[in-house]
């Protein structure tokens, strides 16, 4: 019995292990610096919550844009995304830094009581690539024990204790801080160093939740963002246009718009694997996003956005997030004409949905 | 016998409501400026609104928390209808609070006597039990009704705009409002 114990207890204890080995993030010719995250935060230096920053710059004069993905890492489009920038886009103006795993400790384990696969794969040109399907807060063992009640710094605004480990609420954070204070410490250091105009928080959220294919933005970025909605409408991408509630502190749009000079803009797609609605919890639900019971929602008009047989690709999600970001850098540059931002090797919406999500990764 | 009169009149009956409609369409009244632009429910579709207005080259000044007092030179009151959270979180106030507000600023519009153009542009996203109190009390006093066909699938403001013989355009995207919005200010 001791041994069948023991036997057990090593192979789950490898499981849980391999969460922490790193995701292989090849970067592309666009990428000129591979810099850590720990530069703009000393502290962070050789922990698990340190990640890599790609620079992808010009060398020519204009805007700075920043990506992150990662956010919360059981949401995989804002982190595919950033992946695919990474490795495929080319800047021929400006400059755009990609932090695709932002919350990086996140990604070393999944949410108690959901089921979710510890990773999914994604069929490259030239091999199968794996990738961590995290959790939606910083790992528990960084900052162990949660408190009670989260007070937000600075605002002191009360939240359930869990939220101490959501990273999008600990904007802007201090440097002797919980962990993920910590990292939104250093993210609002780089902003601040590396003067950032125009910054893009990718995230996802459940199916059944009114705030999906949307753009969220600061109040200073609402007329780019309103031009930048027409331009996907005109090409068939609905988003839907949401406030930053001025009142509601820690949250990426606010505190960021807030506190620097920056535009901020978050964006989310629907994520079925997210949803409380869903049934079979495996890599193909995070790959695919088919299930049935929200076919069956929207049949019966229960759901706010259109959800057919062919379900929520993350290809689909990962391609509005890129097609969203390009026109909001095409917004913000008819706004500033003086800092201008040009990506190239985007791939565009209807190209990532017929050549699929690994054919623009290595 | 009984079943086929039944179904005679309710054939003629169809036939005169279409004849009707086709000969006798809603005419669509003409918008005057100065134009105010307002929420209800507190969605960023109002931003998105005063986009359509600029590229139709109407001025209009929004605001999106306005007031009866607002009204004051005003010739016609857009209403862009749709509901949202973080819209509410972001104007500090209730829903209860908005729909007060929405209520008495429709009541003194009706009182001065002003054109209301309401605007439905958010799609499915601006719908269910949230969205549809203001998007009816904001639809039900419209001069005129110019909603993006996604919102209107189970025919909500069509059939508020039969049953008020309110005017209605429908359009398949947003952008599409622009041409509605030049025509119904066209001089």
């Amino acid at each position: 019995m001791l041994i069948v114990i023991a036997v057990v207890c090593t192979l789950a204890g490898r499981e849980f292990l391999k969460m922490y080995e790193p995701d292989e993030i090849i970067p592309g010719p666009g990428v000129t610096k591979v810099d850590n995250l720990s530069s703009y935060s000393g502290d962070l230096a050789g922990t698990i919550s340190d990640t890599k920053v790609y620079v992808l710059d010009s060398g020519k004069p204009g805007a700075t844009a920043l990506v992150l993905g990662g956010t919360h890492p059981n949401e995989p489009a804002g982190f595919m995304t950033a992946v695919v920038l990474t490795e495929h886009a080319f800047v021929r103006e400006g400059r755009v830094i990609v932090i695709p795993q932002v919350c990086s400790s996140g990604f070393t384990c999944t949410d108690p009581l959901e089921g979710y696969p510890q990773s999914y794969s994604i069929q490259t040109k030239s091999k199968i690539r794996s990738f961590r399907f995290g959790a939606r807060g910083s790992n528990p063992l960084t900052e162990w024990p949660d408190p009670l009640v989260f007070l937000q710094y600075p605002s002191g605004q009360q939240l359930s204790g869990n939220e101490v480990r959501n990273l999008n609420r600990s904007y802007p954070g201090r440097p002797d801080g919980t962990v993920t204070e910590r990292v939104a410490y250093a993210v609002m250091q780089l902003i601040e160093r590396e003067n950032v105009d125009i910054a893009f928080d990718l995230h996802e959220a459940a199916p059944e939740i009114p705030i999906i294919n949307a753009i969220v933005t600061h109040e200073k970025g609402k007329d780019a963002a309103a031009s930048a909605l027409f331009t996907l409408e005109s090409e068939n991408l609905q988003f839907a246009l949401e406030m930053s509630p001025p009142n509601f502190h820690g949250l990426s749009h606010r505190e960021w718009g807030d506190r620097s000079a920056v535009f901020p803009y978050l964006m989310e797609t629907s994520n079925p694997i997210q949803g409380r609605l869903r049934g079979v919890t495996n890599e193909a639900l995070v790959v695919q996003g088919i299930d049935r019971k929200y076919f069956e929602a929207a049949q019966i008009g229960s759901m706010r956005i259109t959800y057919d047989l062919e379900g929520e690709p993350l290809a689909r999600r990962v391609g509005r997030h890129l097609r969203g970001l390009q026109a909001l850098l095409g917004a913000y540059m008819e706004s500033t004409p003086e800092k201008r931002i040009v990506v190239d090797s985007v791939p565009e919406y209807e190209e990532i949905l017929a050549r699929g999500l690994g054919d623009f990764l290595h | 016998m009984k079943r086929t009169s039944i179904l005679i009149i309710t054939a003629i009956s169809v036939l005169l409501i279409a004849a009707t409609t086709i000969l006798f369409p809603q005419s669509k009244p003409k918008f005057d400026q100065p134009v105010l632009i307002t929420s209800a429910g507190q969605s960023a579709d109002v931003t998105i609104a005063g986009m359509i207005f600029k590229r139709a080259n109407v001025q209009a000044k929004a605001i999106p928390l306005a007031k009866a007092a607002d009204l004051e030179g005003v010739k016609t009151l857009v209403v862009v209808a749709g509901f949202s959270s973080k819209g509410l979180g972001a104007a500090g106030i209730s829903r209860e609070q908005e729909l007060a507000r929405v209520q008495s600023i429709l009541q003194e519009a009706r009182e001065k006597k002003l054109k209301i153009m309401t605007l439905h542009i958010g799609g499915k996203a601006r719908r269910g039990n949230q969205s549809d109190d203001f998007n009816k009390m904001a639809a039900e006093v419209a001069s005129y009704l110019l909603v993006v066909k996604q919102g209107n699938e189970d025919q909500f403001f069509s059939k508020i705009a039969a049953e008020k013989k309110i005017p209605i355009d429908l359009v398949d995207k947003i952008v599409d409002a622009v041409q509605p919005v030049a025509k119904a200010f066209e001089k």
